[in-house]
């Protein structure tokens, strides 16, 4: 290796000199699942924020697991109160959520009241009171709970001037011992305007809590954050045993692994289909299968994600309107051996029925399942029954949230197939109710057909984005086998969408079938 | 019953490190750390109910006041009246409503733990935080 010259030396220096590092801003985990991708990595250290939002948002429980999260032995957290929920009754509550580590109480995290110092000496001894125990414990986090009600307690006439001054000298004595700072305080949205401690903060954590029907939807908005990018937007928000969950508008997925560039064509597990379809679905795909009850939609279903299981792809069935044995039971009369697969790891069978869950939520059960399994395949029957196990608030964000959810899961090559119910009509073949083939690259549509005194079914590929596609209306049976396709085209009959078609060729000629039963006597 | 053993356990202490003994001086040792937690005013608040619920079953505790700060006025002048099984009869009862309202709002595991920043050393066998067999 050839040793540096004096100059090549000077310039590398140089290099050095002339580009001085930036400040990296480290990140401390929130505690909260879902709230660090929200963040864009997690909570800038040394930051200086304001949890707020109406009563009964959570902000006292984010707050607790922020603080349980980051304490440790040698940065602990220092948690104020003043003239808010009384402590006993914080603990009594906050002790009921899974990440509540009593072992860590008066050691990692210490609670102080100011109460009492603030009641009867005014902020300049709160504050005098809180540089006292930083000072003394050295804490990684700093919480001042609730910092509303301080602020009220100050009556004088400069009373926003001193609350102003006062956060202030906490914002600088806290970002000078390297604490990393949340007060939290119950406000509503009008004054984000007006309080200059919105101005003054680095972070604005913003929860909020809408009733809707008969349903209650929490959400959680990052207004601001200083040094880093956020994930914008109104984020669903669910407090259960392991306290507040954030369920991102991203889902998780950015800058999840791209679609292949060259993509394989994956069997359906119904030859004549593939045939269709120029060899298969494309793999990342999106497919639409849309047709009346009845028709066979699920059915395909499970020969998509049985067929992908005998090709060693896992796959997650997510069911929402037929109960997983049921599912299971149909599939067995075709010959598809799920419980196996799902015994050996290959398969999960999700049912869906909750109320009030958010579509965010429902769709990270489903990513969970695909990241637990490894799932190349995803099944969703049927759009309907997903759209209506949604609490009435999430209706409204259903169809652009499941855009983002297809969006990536299909960027990340996972291939979807999804049902959808839709009427027959006699004049049209609507693919769906609602607006939703735009988020597919595929559709078929399956339908009713009038024809020799018998309804049948006949199916075709309206659309491939990925490539060609046989533009034949076939006709298909449900036997022990599931769905296959019969008939070649049929050219001796027109106007077969429409469901009742007009016969163009000779009649053929047919055995008399016998009635099922005897006709009634006149 | 544990509210006794924490008695006794501070007695041989403050006998072995020979500093002058307060009548009740386990609860006075456990007001600083409780106050800290949960304000003076919180603090005052939830003695004052110990002490009530104590007085229905030991008569003398209702000659006892809570000070402002969580102290308690009027044990000294009583100790000096009452025979010594008696006035300890009172001490247990009303530490024992003390640590018994504190589990019934944070849990044992959590008043053990605070009982224990202050007597790290204390035995945890017998927790019985209630003040049956107080005596």
């Amino acid at each position: 290796m050839k040793t540096p010259n004096k100059i090549e030396k000077l310039t590398s220096l140089k290099k050095v000199v002339s580009k001085p590092a930036k400040v990296t801003i480290r990140k401390l985990p929130t505690g909260v699942r879902g709230l660090d991708e929200i963040l864009g990595g997690g909570m800038p250290e040394f930051s200086f924020n304001i949890i707020g939002g109406a009563p009964g948002c959570g902000k006292t429980t984010m707050a607790h697991q922020i603080v349980f999260a980051n304490a440790t032995h040698d940065k602990p957290a220092l948690y104020f109160t003043v003239l808010g929920e009384p402590v006993l009754k914080m603990l009594r509550y906050q002790q009921q959520f899974s990440f509540f580590d009593e072992s860590k109480l008066n050691k990692d995290i210490r609670f102080i009241n100011l109460s009492d110092v603030a009641l009867d000496k005014g902020l300049n001894a709160v504050l005098e009171e809180i540089i006292k125990q930083v000072t003394a414990f050295d804490p990684r986090i700093v919480v001042l709970d609730s910092f509303r009600t301080l602020a009220r307690q100050v009556k004088s006439d400069a009373a926003d001037v001193e609350v102003q001054a006062f956060v202030h000298r906490l914002a600088q004595f806290l970002t000078s011992w390297q604490a990393t700072t949340f007060l939290v305080g119950e406000y509503v949205e009008e004054e984000i305007r007006d309080n200059p401690l919105f101005t003054m903060v680095d972070g604005i954590f913003w929860l909020t809590q809408v009733t809707e029907r008969n349903s209650v939807v929490r959400k959680l908005q990052i207004i601001k954050l200083r040094g880093q990018a956020t994930v914008p937007g109104l984020h669903t928000v669910r407090i259960g045993n392991l306290g507040l969950q954030a369920f991102s508008r991203t889902l998780g997925l950015v800058g999840s692994k791209t679609k292949p560039a060259r993509r394989r064509h994956l069997s359906i597990g119904v030859p004549e289909l593939d045939k269709m379809m120029g060899g298969g679905i494309l793999e990342g795909d999106s497919l639409l299968i849309a047709g009346p009850s009845g028709t066979g939609k699920s059915a395909l279903a499970t020969q998509f994600i049985a067929e992908g299981i005998r090709s060693g792809e896992p796959g997650i069935m997510a069911v929402f309107e037929e109960r997983p044995d049921g599912y299971k039971q149909r599939a067995g009369t075709f010959g598809l051996h799920l419980k196996a697969a799902e015994e050996k790891g290959m398969l999960e069978t999700l049912y869906l029925r909750p109320l009030d869950l958010s579509v965010d939520e429902t769709m990270q059960e489903i990513l969970d399942a695909i990241k637990r399994v490894g799932a190349k395949r995803l099944v969703i029957d049927s759009l309907v029954g997903f759209e209506m196990a949604l609490a009435p608030g999430f209706r409204a964000d259903f169809r652009e949230s499941l855009y983002r959810m297809i969006g990536a899961l299909t960027g990340a090559g996972i291939t979807i197939l999804s049902t959808v119910e839709v009427e027959d009509t006699f004049t049209g073949l609507p693919f769906s109710h609602y607006a939703i083939s735009f988020l597919t690259d595929d559709i078929i549509r399956l339908r009713y057909v009038e024809i020799d005194g018998q309804l049948r079914k006949v199916m075709v590929v309206i659309k491939m984005r990925g490539g060609n596609h046989s533009k034949d209306i076939r006709e298909y049976v449900i036997t022990d086998k599931g769905v296959v396709v019969i008939h070649p085209r049929r050219t001796d009959y027109t106007g077969l969408i429409t469901g009742i078609p007009q016969r163009t060729g000779p009649r053929k000629a047919q055995e008399n079938e016998t009635a099922p039963e005897p006709k009634a006597a006149s | 019953m544990f509210a006794r053993r924490l008695i006794d356990n501070e007695a041989l202490e403050s006998m072995s490190s020979k500093t002058n003994m307060s009548a009740f001086r386990v609860t006075d040792q456990l007001r600083p750390y409780l106050s800290t937690l949960m304000g003076t005013g919180g603090f005052r608040a939830l003695i004052s109910r110990a002490l009530a619920l104590a007085a229905t079953e030991v008569s003398w505790l209702r000659t006892v006041q809570v000070h402002a700060d969580g102290s308690l006025e009027g044990v000294e002048q009583a100790h000096a009246k009452l025979g010594s099984d008696e006035f300890s009869e009172g001490r247990v009862v009303l530490l024992a409503h003390l640590l018994e309202l504190m589990a019934a709002f944070i849990g044992e595991i959590l008043t053990l733990r605070l009982v224990r920043e202050v007597w790290p050393k204390v035995p945890l066998n017998d927790l019985d935080f209630g003040n049956k067999g107080k005596k």
